[in-house]
């Protein structure tokens, strides 16, 4: 088959390349990387780009990240265009060009091929610290970024294969610890990988079929996009979610709305009657709401759809500037990726009508604790993210019921549980509980699943703890009769017996060892009538300790015989036909 | 005079393979029994007898060695039909087995469940006991909890009980004293003890290999008395071995006691099969890969050796035993094509199976298949299949190919047939691309040995795809895996965790912990019978970049262990990362750690020999048997291709593409690029025309 004519058989072919790529990078970054986050959490995306930016295949662990390489690639070619070059690297993280949250540093190599720039390898990925006034990056006291963070703009690290020390040196003067230089030479790494492969892909089909192939390949995803959202009824539809506490004003509320119109096989999210920006850090930026947006939609549609330029085509998000969802220079925004839950329970809460048979109830929110100090073992310094113990349930469907401790939906369970033994190896705390929560899960015909409980003692020295989340006041929400989960919480119990409740944004230090963290990540909402749930079922899961007799009494009309421990038929048909 | 046969029990098909010195060797098929895969097995013998004249039992009687690898364990937990198991783990984790770390594979799909516990909670009791991180007990083992425990699972009639306890990879006393309880009170249950089955750090890793173990033991323990009880009914006085997932091969007593080891054997007897294929071409390295009616294997031979990972899953439960690096992916010849809502052909990974099986075969099906495409295409003879025993449907293939593709993208049917062909081998080219280019090996300076009744048609097609020079097809290419059998070596693997800094080591006391390894190693094979000289102990390290978080597994000299050896240590491993992870820090003076020390003690077995192949046998043409109309799949053209018959063609013998060899198992499509020769193991040579020999 001649150059000139796409070739629908070779655009598969190269399609199931472009995804093998991006998953042997996002395997060389998981496999080398040390930060728990990246290593354990795998909070990066890798992908590959055209030469104008525009994306080919992801491989997002984390679907926050879906769509925040994209445009940093496009601005990237703009800002840099006549001197990028073979064996160069550049460095991003600013919010202001394009960035989505501080933390999520990106590496971009050029690929090039008979001299010319064909495409672009990069990585992004959380890093442990990235300066600015607290370790971490979480500064819930931040009104500006310079608060917060380095900024790092769109910056030559690496200029045809030399290390420009100078500039690496500066970066990395200006953050806290040394693993961030480490897991960024991961990520060099990894675009190294894709580089590799995707040299090897154009030597073989050549720059011409290559160019000609991919625009087939976006039309193909565009075109089953279109169908997707074609099966959606046509109509405006609306929906809130709400954002509790700015991490300033105690019991302080904001609200996003978004107005979601389905034309045709076209859709389009405006957020232009959502509350404007707080004085805070609870801002997003565009690239996280929009990523937001597009992962919960995408969650209703094929889960099939590759990721590339043609599947975001029939879709249009506008987020107004001065929104909570799109804040102004020079806002504070490293909260911006937890802004999800919410973002995701307005388009679920407006949806719900048109689809209902694709709209799970809601998940549990994000309440992350995140612990900093010093091993006295080691002598050096320790940074452990809470994974195990922030993972609640997530929301019914109408056939399927939630899922137990899946985390977040901006993660949708890539992120994982630290493994019990490594995080007593890689932290000075020890682990007492770590179970499923009982009656956590909305009930309902269907029931969310469920949250976890995590307790373990703090060890080490110079502790610090940082909270940030949300989940602690409003609750997962049920749907069509379901019930809502239960609620978030953090407590550390001190070595006097004095219990303190942390708030979702919460900051504090000197915690002494000893101390007892008790955390709860609720469950998802139920979806239907708990009554219609089988009873057996219902039964099992009371001898299995997830649902209590009180709760399959009053919530799902069940009734346990005290003597057996198992179903009581009669009294069950007395308390579900009684009603 | 040495008998050796090698059984490969899999869901289909029983396969035998017969070696005796002095004789070419045998092979023989019959179907699966999958109520009591034991019939299968002597069916396979008594098969064999025949085809000699004998009856079963005098056959039996003078076979020395039995290999006989087994999915019993695989199915058990395939189809959730193993034992009700117990669990005792430390009070506040026993959620960790249920919850995977907290996993939901797809990330985009809401209708995505959990996989259902092999072991129910109510079953999953939490006992006080501790052991800190460093080994030291800090709360003792209560014993009234256990006692409590085990009269629950005694009303609960389990059948097998797993114990796991946090950090017992430092102190497994606690563990010991737990299964003494066990077997007091619980007399003939089977026991599974996390710090015998894997004593390597990482709790759920170690967690779900136990119960796996205690999952599937009784079920093999239940099969391997039957199948001995009927070995030793019809006479046998040899040794039976059984395949485990490493490539290796163990005695039923140690398969019984860690069950979990024979989960992934199914295809790890294809890398020593390969292997042996192309040996006599003084070949150390090759990919092999097996082509059967749903699945695809692909594994990698290296200096000839198999690689080895050791996080491996079954149905999204993490085994982490030593286990053969095969990459399996839906590619077989009942893999169904369809077309996604963008317009895009895919194929698979939905097969049709053995039933309702492609269109062609008549029973059913009505989804097109590879099988279809390949008929279609003229590859496949609809008047000579399985040796002519099985007629098939071209019409019926036809139209499933044009209603379902064809038509919808406006294309004739041999294009679509052509199309679903390249689809389906570009697919099980990303399954080679697992096992090679990602582990940094380039896969064009390897062999490549194409098996399974099914891949030797599309074997050029992927030497074209992924730029191979050089492919075999075996001779017993349709009873690969029970030929590798007979290959195999008995092995025994061992781990110990010893996280420390690599410049930090204490030798003296590594030199005992590898010692006592080796030890342990010596004695079983000695005892299995295998004389000393033939002990081989192999030795490695799991090491990483300081606080990394995984770590790359490489090879250590035993004589490296001191502080002169370090230096090659430390150069192996920053070799080992530039290769496969795109940099190195050698340079930059980072500290080096060692997690894992591994140690191998491999019983070399003794083999009849393989006649060795001639590779400069003179070559020559041979006559088709006959010609047929082959739509080719790279140049989109009819054209008239000369048929050969694979089982008569002879040592020398050459076959220029565009040809067919056809064999009554298996039937090889030689591409217009490509020429094959028969050697002297008479397996099929492929290579690109005018490239000379297989040579590095």
């Amino acid at each position: 088959m001649s150059a000139t004519t796409p070739d629908p058989i070779l655009t598969s072919v190269l399609a199931s390349a472009f995804k093998a790529i991006t998953e042997e990078m996002s395997n060389a970054m998981s496999r080398t990387t040390r930060s728990p986050i990246l290593c354990e959490a795998k909070d990066f995306v890798t992908g590959l780009y055209d030469a104008e930016g525009r994306m080919l295949e992801q491989t997002e662990n984390l679907p926050i990240l879906s769509f925040s390489l994209s445009p940093v690639c496009k601005h990237l070619c703009e800002r840099f265009r006549g001197d990028i070059n073979e064996g160069d690297v550049f460095f991003h993280n600013d919010v202001f060009t394009f960035g989505n949250q501080n933390n999520d540093v990106a590496a971009f190599k050029p690929i090039f091929h008979e001299g010319d720039l064909v495409a672009w390898a990069a990585v992004k990925g959380h890093q442990a610290d990235i300066g600015g006034a607290v370790a971490g990056g979480y500064n819930p006291g931040a009104t500006e970024v310079w608060q917060e963070a380095l900024r790092i703009p769109a910056i030559k690290v690496i200029d045809r294969g030399r290390l420009r020390q100078d500039v690496w040196d500066l970066i990395f003067a200006n953050i806290r610890l040394d693993i961030v230089q480490e897991d960024m030479r991961a990520e060099i790494g990894a675009c190294t990988v894709g580089e590799r492969r995707m040299v090897a892909l154009l030597e073989r089909h050549g720059r011409e079929v290559f160019d000609l192939q991919r625009e087939e390949l976006f039309s193909a995803t565009e075109r089953m996009m279109r169908a997707e959202i074609k099966s959606i009824p046509d109509g405006v539809y609306r929906g809130e979610g709400r954002i509790h506490y700015d991490g300033r004003h105690p019991g302080s509320l904001h609200v996003i709305r978004v107005e979601i119109t389905v034309d045709g096989d076209h859709i389009r999210f405006d957020y232009g009657g959502t509350d404007e920006q707080t004085s805070g850090f609870v801002n997003g930026t565009y690239a996280s709401s929009a990523s937001a947006t597009v992962l919960t939609f995408l969650q209703m549609v094929n889960p099939d759809i590759p990721h590339n330029e043609g599947m975001v085509r029939p879709v249009t998000i506008e987020i107004p500037e001065g929104t909570v969802l799109n804040a102004s220079y020079p806002k504070a925004t490293t909260f911006g990726n937890h802004l999800c839950p919410p973002n995701a329970d307005a388009i679920m809460r407006a949806l719900v009508s048109a689809i209902p048979d694709r709209v799970t109830a809601g998940w549990n929110h994000l309440l992350c604790g995140l612990s900093t100090g010093l091993d006295p073992r080691t002598g050096d310094k320790f940074v452990d993210i809470g994974f195990m113990g922030l993972k609640g349930g997530s929301g019914a469907l109408p056939d399927v019921d939630g899922y137990d401790h899946i985390g977040m939906i901006d993660a949708s369970g890539g992120v994982l549980d630290q493994d019990y033994e490594m995080f007593e190896q890689q932290t000075p705390h020890t682990l007492v509980e770590h179970e499923l929560l009982e009656d956590s899960a909305g009930a309902g015909r269907q029931r969310g699943g469920l949250g976890v409980r995590t307790r373990f003692v703090l060890g080490g020295e110079d502790l610090q703890v940082v909270t940030f989340g949300d989940g602690d006041v409003e609750p997962a929400f049920g749907l069509m009769g379901g019930t809502p989960g239960t609620l978030n919480f953090i407590e550390l119990h001190l070595p006097g017996g004095e219990v303190r409740k942390l708030t979702s944004k919460d900051l504090l230090k000197g915690v002494p060892a000893g101390t007892m963290w008790v955390q709860e990540a609720g469950g998802g909402g139920g979806w239907g009538d708990p009554r219609e749930r089988p009873a057996e079922l219902v039964a099992t899961e009371v001898e299995n300790g997830v649902v209590s007799r009180e709760q399959a009494r009053s919530a799902y009309g069940v009734a346990i015989d005290p003597a057996t421990g198992k179903l009581d038929p009669g009294e069950t048909r007395r308390l579900r036909e009684g009603s | 005079m040495s008998l050796t046969i090698g059984v490969d029990v899999g869901g289909t098909f029983t396969d035998v393979e017969l070696c005796e010195s002095g004789r070419p060797p045998e092979n023989y098929k019959t179907p699966s029994t999958p109520e009591d895969p034991s019939v299968g097995f002597m069916e396979g013998l008594r098969l064999a007898a025949q085809a000699r004249g004998l009856e079963p039992r005098e056959l039996v009687q003078r076979i020395d060695r039995i290999v006989h690898g087994t999915t019993v364990t695989t199915n058990a937990v395939l189809t959730r039909t193993g034992a009700r198991v117990g669990l005792l783990t430390t009070y506040g984790v026993r959620d960790a087995l249920e919850m995977r770390r907290g996993i939901r594979e797809e990330q985009y799909n809401n209708r995505q469940t959990n996989v259902e516990p092999l072991v129910p909670r109510s079953l999953r009791i939490g006992i006080r006991e501790r052991i800190d991180r460093l080994g030291r007990e800090s709360a003792p083992l209560q014993e009234e909890d256990v006692l409590l425990a085990l009269e629950h699972f005694e009303r609960e009639d389990v059948q097998a009980v797993a114990v796991c306890f946090l950090n017992s990879w430092a102190n497994s006393a606690h563990e010991g004293a737990a299964k003494k309880l066990v077997q007091d009170r619980l007399p003939g249950r089977y026991v599974s003890v996390s710090s015998k089955v894997l004593p390597a750090i990482r709790f759920y890793d170690r967690l779900s290999t136990t119960v796996l173990s205690a999952y599937v033991g009784p079920i093999l323990d239940h099969y391997l008395d039957r199948l001995v009880g009927r070995l030793e009914e019809a006479g046998f006085a040899g040794t039976l071995l059984i395949m485990q997932s490493s490539g290796g091969v163990v005695s039923p007593e140690t398969a019984r006691s860690r069950a979990a080891l024979t989960l992934l054997s199914g295809p790890a007897a294809g890398p020593a099969s390969g292997l042996a294929a192309v040996a006599p071409h003084g070949l150390r390295d090759c990919i092999t890969v097996d082509m059967g009616g749903t699945s695809f294997d692909a594994a990698l031979v290296t200096d000839g050796a198999a690689a080895l990972r050791t996080e491996a899953d079954i149905d999204r439960l993490r085994i982490a035993l030593p286990t053969l690096d095969i990459a399996t992916i839906g590619a077989g010849g009942g893999s169904v094509a369809w077309l996604d809502p963008g317009g895009l052909l895919r194929m698979g990974p939905k097969s049709a199976g053995a039933r309702p099986g492609p269109v062609c075969y008549g029973f059913g099906g009505r989804e097109p298949t590879c099988t279809d495409a390949d008929l279609i295409l003229g590859l496949l003879s609809a008047e000579f299949f399985a040796g002519g025993s099985m007629e098939l449907d071209l019409e019926g293939a036809r139209k499933a190919v044009a209603d379902t593709i064809a038509g919808p993208l406006g294309l004739a049917v041999e294009e679509a047939a052509a199309g679903m062909y390249r689809v389906i081998n570009s697919n099980m080219a990303l399954g080679v691309r697992q096992v090679s280019v990602q582990r940094g090996v380039d896969p064009r300076n390897h062999s490549l040995v194409i098996a399974g009744g099914a891949g030797p048609l599309h074997a050029c097609a992927i030497m074209e795809e992924l730029e191979i020079p050089h492919g075999v097809v075996p001779r017993n290419a349709s009873t690969f895996c029970a030929s590798g059998m007979l290959l195999t070596d008995l092995e025994h693997d061992f781990v110990v965790s010893y996280p420390a800094r690599l410049g930090e080591l204490e030798w003296p006391h590594l030199r005992e912990v590898v010692g006592q390894m080796e030890e342990s190693g010596r004695s079983q094979l000695l005892e299995e019978g295998v004389p000393a000289e033939r002990i081989e102990i192999q030795l490695a390290f799991d090491m990483r970049y300081v606080r990394q978080y995984h770590e790359v597994h490489v090879g250590v000299d035993r004589g490296d262990l001191d502080l002169d050896g370090l230096a090659r240590i430390a150069d192996a491993f920053h070799r080992r990362h530039a290769v496969l992870y795109g940099y190195q820090l050698a340079e930059e003076d980072t500290a080096l750690e060692v997690i894992n020390v591994r140690l191998r003690a491999v019983g070399r077995l003794d083999r009849t020999d393989h006649p060795a192949a001639d590779r400069q046998a003179a070559s020559h043409k041979t006559t088709a048997k006959g010609q047929r109309k082959v739509f080719s799949p790279e140049l989109r053209s009819w054209d008239l291709v000369p048929v050969f018959d694979l089982d008569r063609l002879a040592p020398g013998d050459s076959v220029p593409g565009p040809a067919l060899a056809e064999g009554r198992h298996t039937t090889v499509w030689i591409t217009a690029a490509f020429e094959g020769r028969v050697d002297a193991a008479r397996s099929l040579l492929l290579t690109r025309k005018g490239s000379g020999g297989p040579t590095r």
